[in-house]
């Protein structure tokens, strides 16, 4: 595909940042709009990157996320430098989660996140390094047919 | 007046002066200034009268229903916004307003707090055998089933389709009344009086009906001095009110015009309440990223502290509220309508939509993927150069926007000042 068909755009993540918590995913969510893909897609994305952000603001201390649109895909790129996941396919299970009491009493590590992308996503692989950071890579095709 | 684009807000030209304030106003950047002159772009309005509270040159009309509109009824009942309870003075009681609300010009005037008792059980029943998707969100303020449809589309299944107070009353009146007055129904005009103009816009452009049960809707504003001047002259009357009250208010429906009203009496779902545009957006879009799926129902009004901030009232909603919430209080738990009615209404589906809530309107700045693509790199480029001091100059309400319309070609980047100068 050529480069010029392609829009890219990265979006800083701040760990800890719990107030500017989903504006990446905003973001991201109006620029799909724009470009014309269907309210399913949209809201697949969103979700995905609603929840890749989380996970960085609620375990990393910084990330990035890139956004990479071609009429085909939806690709999202989430780097982070923090703790890493111990046990990739442990953390893809529906309910388990190490987050805080003090997260949880604000409503979020409820163990959904990374099982959530995978739902919503076509291609989803997750690689991380214990104690240097986590690198997800979320692709939703724009003809996608899951729910 | 019917119309498929109806909107109730238009800007009188001879007044505005095209000074920037509606522009920052406007939560979906619908307007500009050309020529010297605020325009709203049709398509991005949703009425919800953000602009008509900020305008310092009173340049924001809201088109709403005239008294002299009315003359061609043989018969004419007002069906009042629970608001205007909140709009007078202290010592005067529900009953005397509507009794005085009557003498303006009414054959008849009806309660709208038992409705609201009755809309809230049949949403109960509704969360009752809908178990998913959650949250489910109401349908009360027209101003949020626009914007659910023009920027959050994937939410019109998540509206509950149960149809507001004021159709629901109305839609049983139209029923009733031609076969007990024995007038034909389209001599009966049914009238409700709105705090807001948004209301007008769901009546002339219906979203979830074939047509509005309501003939139109008077501001409480127009309405609100011959009100106060009934209420004057009637001394007499108000002692026989205090002494025999004829309308039973219900408790449960008597604060639905505050925020957390609508679902104050709800016994066995857990509800959020969020007033105020930019909160209700904040919002939408937490929901639209999949959050408060724990929330049952989520009722959305854009007016500051739910209609009791409508644009179009006269008392200070502070006021209004403090007055309405001793109605709420005086009012107690007091249930007015028959459960069993309610669900017989709710089976038989007299109080459900018509047909579900449809998208409308997406903006996409190409109808081609790819040159949609292409748009939008050249829109990151030009805003990479714009100030970003959103001044409004240029007639846009920021940079962002103005590097939007220069890219769909509704705008040239030389339109901007300070572009401009650094060329020089």
């Amino acid at each position: 595909m050529a480069a010029e068909d392609v829009y890219r755009q990265e979006f800083p993540v701040k760990g800890g940042d719990f107030a500017k918590a989903g504006t990446v995913a905003c973001r991201i969510k109006e620029l799909l709009k724009d470009l014309g893909l269907d309210a399913k897609t949209v809201r697949r994305a969103a979700i995905a990157a609603y929840e890749a952000e989380m996970n960085v603001i609620m375990y990393a201390w910084q990330g990035r996320m890139d956004l990479a649109v071609s009429t085909r895909e939806v690709r999202i790129t989430v780097d982070d430098q923090g703790p890493g996941i111990a046990d990739v396919e442990l953390a893809m299970t529906e309910g388990y989660s190490t987050a805080t009491p003090e997260m949880r009493e604000l409503g979020f590590g409820a163990g959904m996140g990374l099982p959530n992308i995978k739902r919503n996503s076509d291609v989803f692989h997750v690689d991380s390094q214990a104690g240097q950071g986590t690198r997800l890579e979320i692709i939703i095709l724009t003809n996608g047919h899951k729910p | 007046m019917k119309e498929k684009n109806f909107h109730a807000i238009h800007i009188t030209k001879d007044k505005c002066i095209g000074c920037v304030h509606c522009l920052g106003a406007c939560p979906t950047k619908a307007i500009r200034v050309r020529d010297g002159k605020a325009q709203i772009i049709d398509e991005l309005c949703i009425d919800c009268g953000e602009c008509l509270r900020v305008c310092p040159y009173d340049a924001v009309h809201s088109h709403t229903t005239s008294f002299a509109a009315l003359d061609h009824f043989d018969y004419k009942v007002a069906i009042p916004s629970t608001v205007l309870y909140g709009q007078f003075g202290i010592a005067n009681l529900p009953t005397e307003i509507l009794s005085a609300l009557r003498r303006t010009g009414f054959n008849e005037v009806y309660d709208l707090s038992s409705i609201c008792e009755l809309n809230c059980a049949a949403t109960e029943e509704y969360l009752n055998e809908h178990p998913r998707p959650r949250p489910f969100i109401t349908s009360t303020c027209p101003v949020v089933v626009r914007l659910i449809q023009g920027r959050y589309p994937a939410l019109c299944g998540q509206i509950l389709p149960i149809e507001p107070p004021r159709e629901i009353a109305a839609k049983i009146l139209r029923t009733i009344l031609p076969k007990a007055l024995n007038i034909p129904p389209e001599k009966i005009g049914i009238i409700h009086l709105t705090p807001c103009p948004a209301k007008m816009v769901s009546i002339n452009s219906p979203v979830t009906l074939n047509k509005s049960y309501l003939d139109g809707a008077i501001s409480i504003r127009d309405i609100y001095p011959q009100i106060l001047n009934a209420l004057r002259k009637s001394e007499e009357d108000a002692l026989m009110r205090h002494l025999f009250p004829e309308t039973q208010f219900s408790g449960i429906g008597m604060g639905w015009s505050l925020s957390g009203g609508e679902t104050r009496g709800l016994k066995s779902h857990r509800a959020v309440a969020v007033s105020g545009i930019r909160d209700t957006m904040r919002v939408l879009d937490q929901v639209e990223a999949g959050l408060l799926q724990d929330i049952d129902l989520l009722e959305c009004t854009v007016c500051p502290d739910g209609c009791v901030g409508g644009p179009l009232e006269v008392e200070n909603r502070f006021l209004a509220k403090s007055r309405i919430l001793q109605l709420v209080a005086a009012a107690g738990e007091r249930a007015v309508v028959d459960p069993k009615d309610v669900s017989r209404l709710y089976h038989k589906n007299f109080l459900s939509f018509d047909h579900p809530v449809s998208p409308v309107g997406s903006r996409p700045l190409d109808s081609d993927p790819a040159k949609a693509i292409r748009k939008a790199k050249r829109r990151e480029k030009i805003f990479a150069d714009l100030p970003r001091k959103d001044c409004g100059i240029c007639g846009a309400p920021d940079c962002r926007t103005l590097a939007d319309d220069v890219v769909r070609g509704l705008a040239h980047v030389d339109d901007c000042p300070f572009v401009k100068k650094e060329k020089r």
